[in-house]
């Protein structure tokens, strides 16, 4: 399994624990990633709203880019994984096309639109296989109830996206019980965390996440999971917001993905990043019986 | 086509309620014997008439066209009228409906939708005249193919409510109009027999447009295909090109392509000033000190990337690109 | 008490035409509706709405076809004025905010329809009733008007020989109130429930047809039902006649297209009745499926036609039936779908009760005698909305304050009373459902005199079982059994209507086929039929149909 690995701004940055806990894991299970210097922003909705054609092209070139190598995109953001498949679907229209084509051709780009773009939740899932995963586990997560927590852009629109049941998802439940957690099932697990509106109306976005974490531990869990990094920042980084916004201290660890995984496989806090978290994910760990590291 | 189909049992767990009488919420037990096609409503329907007549919801043309039976089925937003029990029971063993959400209920499944329907006519959704553009005496205006294709799927809205019931932020805040309004909103914009679009669109810009999470949980509850979410998308590029950053939320969308612009990939900190200016920048402080502790590269600029000047010539090469939407 | 100067009952589009005329002439409208205006039944209506606007069609040919497809019942005076009226109609919607399907070069696209001598039909897509009713809605809200949504009508009250206003209660209460009025206005759309076969919505219950009945209102032509041909088999979901406008066809068991056999001419674009007999005789003569359908046939006119042009229908039929029409036929069968008969007014929407008016497919003017044709109601409950409206502004200029008095509040309380306080009783769906089963088997399309005799026997069993209906359910907030029992009255006294006017009319004409009568009898049966109430039942006397140009014909599709 080779991939352009598409990192996404933010695991280059301030969610630089995703990318790291990525690459473990991914040396680990035989996925070999391929960087690209030269892959931009995926517009992550924003630029879509500024303008919409231009991003299709601007992402147009970053699946251009992967084709030319003769690779399949690999995302770890649901984000990314969203309008990297959008450019796609929208690049199916024939005026679309034309004009994105008309922009890329005088840089001597060409784009057969067919790329694939896949999150590392699904080549877990699909390519490597819950069972595989369940082999390599060295420290199965036992006792700890994990909320997945997908993001938006990984399910929906169902009919673009085509990933699986946007309604009732179930591959990252399937993944934490092969890592020995216990799921836990929550209506907000297929909701949204708020970050899209983050900088318009913050008191409305940390509402929404603090519900989300709120209906996460109603029902049980001890931690959250999630594939998308701007989701972590909305459920970790602003979680001191979202509690007061729910006048609720909610106290609820958020995993990146592959930093759960790789818990499993054998990893170290520091090999994934966790001491990066603002919210401390020593609770969890002392429930599988670790040792809580300093922050 | 439905060949005679085997009768499957279906339990039904049905939520009853009534404010009048107090009390708490509860489901309500029943098992009928259906064909796997048939529709929930028409249990529903049954169980009024064989089984208990105290439960109530609204309904009426049964052909999915009139928008009266929008609830919940097994916690998706479903018209009754048009789900089948078969694949429910055969995923989940069983029949739950509830009333949708975000409106209050009145009794049983039947919910007030009157802040639904406030918030749509808070659009003004009616032609507005364009002086510049009356209508022509003794016939009616043409429309290009294009014109019309420009109304997307908005004209099949049957104002269900289902959209409005899935979208958490209408469940967050009460100053977002919904998905609903929003694509009605959309519908009017893109007439070219309305005169107000400039004024509709300044006017939905300071009142929730940018409120939308883009979450596309309304595009998946919709039963009709209008797909709110791309439409309201849309509105945001119009106010954008029209209106360019009057709010915190064009603001970061211009900012956001600026930004992308100068590096290839996102300068975080960049933006939080070019969509909150100085002083919001300086009221976020406290938590940006937080982060910072802790990410300490947010503080730096990230490189540029490799091929800038390609993104570049792509921006000079679409940035004024008249045809918007998608 | 609650006082309006017209109170319009029904929020469909007839309704809310009128209530639009009405509040442009200045007065004080009130919009009365059990459903919100945007769920009424004008909302499913598909296959569009006929105006000869185009230069190769005329005027004179859609007044024609309307003549003929009448099969000579309807008032050619009325046809003539309704005819002329459509063009404006149409274009006013479309000025209204109204959107349409357009051709290439951005005018109105237009269809085939039944019985029509050319593509005459305007539409959208195939929503056509839902465009139209949102076009009205929209144009609606710029006028103020006081909106009852989700009121019930139980009853108009005539006074000193004048409508003196309504009772109606608030379903989200059960409370009843009067609202006084100086004119009200009927268009509370059909009472299609009195079958079980029906394309119509469960809400269609004739309730203000019953209700201008029992006042005093004169009912016209109520034996005159049309069946429409091309519901789907299982749950009478109607499939437009759109679809055999953009080319479907219709073939039995041995693959035949056997309307070549009924309509030489037109074939499967024959008037509906037309096709309605021949389905339900190719059914019972051996050439239909098991379990007695005919396919119609959508396939060859490939997925993109089908999918863009015909969007709903391809939903009803992969979400009803199973059937995916791009690939399949779809099974189907003939429905009750709309009532010619009704509320009889003249052109103005005039009842023979001052101050009641009628519109829509409420009332009966009459456009489509004894048979109608597609595209014509959408068009009807615009013309004579407006109509209606304006003929109710008029007359309320010069009219007394009303008079509604508490007891007549108090009688519908009590009989609410009466409905609640029952320990044992009658179930309003018991009754519903029986009513309807009997309808559906014998006074369908083919009536014979026994069953029809056996029909109203049975009726009027039901009427006597009325008495002892109880409402089961005493909560106060949307009342679904207690509206049931309201309704089930209504739709029982007009299905007395109907089985009478059809034993009387020993005629086969347009939609009413007797099979011991088969034949047209333009010598004896040229006349509608006019019902009035009495205590005893209806009460039968005839009317003379106006005719200006067209001698009837033999009627040959």
């Amino acid at each position: 399994m080779k991939f352009a690995y598409y990192p996404g701004c933010v695991a280059k940055e301030s969610g630089k624990e995703l990318d790291l806990a990525t690459r473990w894991v991914s040396a680990r299970v035989g996925i070999e990633l391929v960087e690209f210097p030269n892959f931009s922003c995926c517009g992550s909705g924003f630029l879509d709203e500024a303008n919409g054609l231009l991003n299709v092209a601007l992402n147009a070139r970053n699946l251009a880019i992967a084709e030319k190598a003769g690779l399949d995109l690999l995302t770890v953001c649901s984000t990314c994984q969203g309008m990297l498949t959008f450019a796609n679907r929208r690049l199916e229209n024939a005026a679309v096309r034309a004009k994105v084509d008309g922009a890329l051709q005088p840089l001597g780009i060409s784009y057969s639109g067919k790329t694939r773009v896949t999150h590392l939740l699904q080549v877990l899932t699909d390519q490597v296989g819950a069972d595989r995963i369940r082999g390599m586990v060295r420290r199965p997560l036992t006792g700890l109830k994990v909320g997945a927590f997908y993001g938006c852009h990984l399910l929906r629109p169902a009919d673009e996206m085509h990933s699986e049941s946007a309604e009732e998802p179930h591959s990252f439940e399937d993944l934490i019980s092969a890592l020995g957690a216990t799921p836990v099932l929550y209506r907000g697990r297929v909701m949204c965390c708020g970050f899209p509106i983050l900088f318009v109306k913050e008191p409305t976005a940390n509402r929404i996440a603090g519900h989300q974490i709120h209906d996460a531990k109603a029902h049980g869990a001890d931690a959250m999971a999630t594939p998308c990094p701007l989701c972590h920042i909305s459920l970790d980084s602003f979680q001191n917001k979202a509690s007061t916004a729910v006048g609720e201290k909610l106290d609820m660890p958020i995993f990146h993905l592959p930093q759960l995984v790789g818990l499993a496989l054998g990893a170290t806090p520091e090999d994934l990043g966790l001491p990066r978290h603002l919210v401390s994910t020593d609770a969890a760990l002392q429930k599988l019986g670790r040792v809580a590291v300093p922050a | 086509m439905f060949a005679a189909e085997k009768l499957i049992t279906v339990p039904f767990d049905v939520y009853r309620y009534d404010p009048a009488r107090g009390g708490e919420p509860r489901y309500q037990h029943y098992e009928l014997q259906l064909a796997p096609h048939t529709p929930v409503l028409t249990g529903l329907l049954r169980i009024r008439d064989e089984l208990d007549p105290t439960l109530t919801l609204r309904y009426s043309c049964r052909s999915a066209i009139c928008g009266s039976c929008a609830m919940l089925v097994n916690s998706k937003s479903r018209l009754v009228c048009r789900t089948p029990v078969g694949p429910e029971v055969a995923e989940h063993g069983r029949i739950v409906v509830d009333p949708m959400r975000n409106q209050p209920v009145v009794r049983d499944l039947v919910v007030d939708q009157t802040p639904f329907w406030d918030r749509y006519e808070q659009m003004e959704p009616h032609l507005i005249p364009d002086p510049q553009r009356p209508m022509p005496e003794g016939r009616t205006t043409l429309m290009t193919p294009a014109q019309v294709d420009r109304f997307k799927d908005t004209p099949r809205c049957i104002a269900c409510a289902a959209c409005y019931s899935a979208c958490p932020a209408v469940e967050a805040d009460p100053e977002f109009p919904g998905p609903m309004a929003l694509a009605k909103l959309y519908r009017f914009v893109v007439d070219p027999r309305d005169g107000g679009h400039q004024a509709r669109l300044r006017k939905i810009q300071t009142s929730g447009l940018w409120l939308c999470l883009r979450c596309h949980l309304c595009t998946e509850a919709c039963p009709k295909e209008v797909r709110p979410s791309e439409r309201i998308r849309d509105l945001k590029e119009l106010a954008v090109r029209a209106q360019g950053g009057t709010e915190p939320g064009s603001r970061h969308a211009i900012g956001f392509l600026k930004n992308i612009e100068e590096g290839g990939t996102l300068n975080e900190m960049k933006l939080v000033r070019q969509t909150s200016g100085l002083i919001g920048t300086a009221k976020a402080a406290g938590q940006g000190i937080r982060l910072v502790r802790k990410k300490p590269e947010m503080l730096k600029r990230p490189k540029t990337i490799e091929g800038i000047d390609e993104v570049r010539k792509l921006y000079r090469a679409l940035e004024k690109d008249e045809e918007v939407p998608l | 008490m609650l006082r309006h100067d017209i109170v319009v009952v029904g929020a469909g589009l007839a309704g809310q035409r009128a209530a639009l005329a009405a509040a442009e002439a200045g007065h004080d409208v009130a919009l009365v509706s059990k459903l919100h205006p945007l769920r009424s039944h004008s909302g499913a209506a598909q296959g569009g709405i006929n105006a000869a606007i185009g230069a190769e069609d005329s005027v004179e040919t859609h007044i024609y076809d309307t003549v003929k497809g009448a099969d000579y019942l309807g008032d050619q005076d009325a046809i003539e004025f309704f005819c002329q009226q459509a063009g404006p109609t149409v274009i006013e919607m479309e000025h209204f905010g109204t959107i349409f399907s357009r051709g290439d070069d951005g005018s109105l696209a237009r269809r085939a329809f039944g019985g029509a001598g050319f593509p005459r039909t305007i539409y959208a897509a195939d929503r056509t009733g839902l465009a139209l009713l949102q076009g009205i809605y929209e144009r609606l809200g710029t006028e103020t008007i006081r909106m009852y949504n989700e009121w019930f009508l139980l009853s108009i009250i005539v006074r000193q020989g004048r409508v003196q206003g309504i009772t109606a209660f608030d379903r989200k209460t059960s409370e009843v109130e009067g609202i006084a009025a100086k004119a009200v206005i009927v268009a509370t759309g059909p009472a299609g429930r009195i079958y079980g076969r029906t394309t119509n919505a469960h809400s269609c219950t004739g309730d203000g047809v019953a209700a201008a009945y029992r006042a005093g209102a004169n009912l016209k032509d109520m034996e005159f039902v049309q069946f429409h041909p091309t519901a789907l088999l299982e749950s009478s979901i109607l499939i437009t006649e759109g679809a055999r406008g953009e080319g479907g066809i219709l073939t039995n068991a041995q693959g035949e297209r056997f309307m070549a056999r009924y309509a030489p001419h037109v074939l499967d674009l024959a008037s509906r009745d037309v096709v309605s007999r021949a389905i339900v005789t190719e059914v019972r003569e051996g050439r239909g499926f098991p379990g007695g359908y005919v396919n119609l046939e959508l396939m060859h006119l490939g997925r993109e036609k089908i999918e863009s042009r015909l969007q709903e229908i391809c939903d009803f039929s992969r979400s009803f039936a199973g059937v995916d029409p791009v690939t399949e036929p779809i099974p189907v069968y003939p429905a009750q779908h709309y009532m010619m008969g009704g509320v009889g007014t003249n052109m103005r929407g005039e009842t023979n009760v001052p101050g009641l008016y009628a519109a829509g497919e409420a009332a009966c003017v009459s456009i489509h005698g004894a048979n109608r044709l597609g595209g014509n109601s959408l068009l009807e409950t615009l013309v004579f909305g407006k109509q209606a409206g304006v003929a109710a502004a008029t007359y309320v200029s010069g009219t007394p304050e009303p008079t509604l008095l508490p007891a007549d509040v108090e009688r519908e309380v009590t009989r609410f009373r009466a409905l609640w306080d029952r320990k044992e009783g009658e179930s309003p769906s018991a009754l519903r459902t029986e009513l309807q089963k009997t309808m559906d088997q014998f006074v369908g399309i083919y009536r014979d005199p026994d069953e029809l005799f056996r029909a109203l026997r049975q009726v009027r069993a039901l009427q006597e079982r009325y008495r002892n209906v109880r409402v089961a359910d005493s909560a106060t907030a949307y009342n679904i059994d207690l509206s049931d029992a309201i309704e089930v009255g209504f739709l029982l006294d007009l299905a007395e209507v109907i089985v009478v006017g059809a034993i009387a009319r020993t005629e086969s004409r347009g939609a009413h086929t007797r099979v011991d009568f088969p034949a047209r009898d333009d010598k004896n049966w040229m006349k509608h039929t006019i019902a009035r109430w009495t205590p005893g039942g209806p009460e039968l006397s005839y009317s003379p149909v106006a005719y200006t140009r067209w001698e009837p014909k033999e009627r040959v599709y």
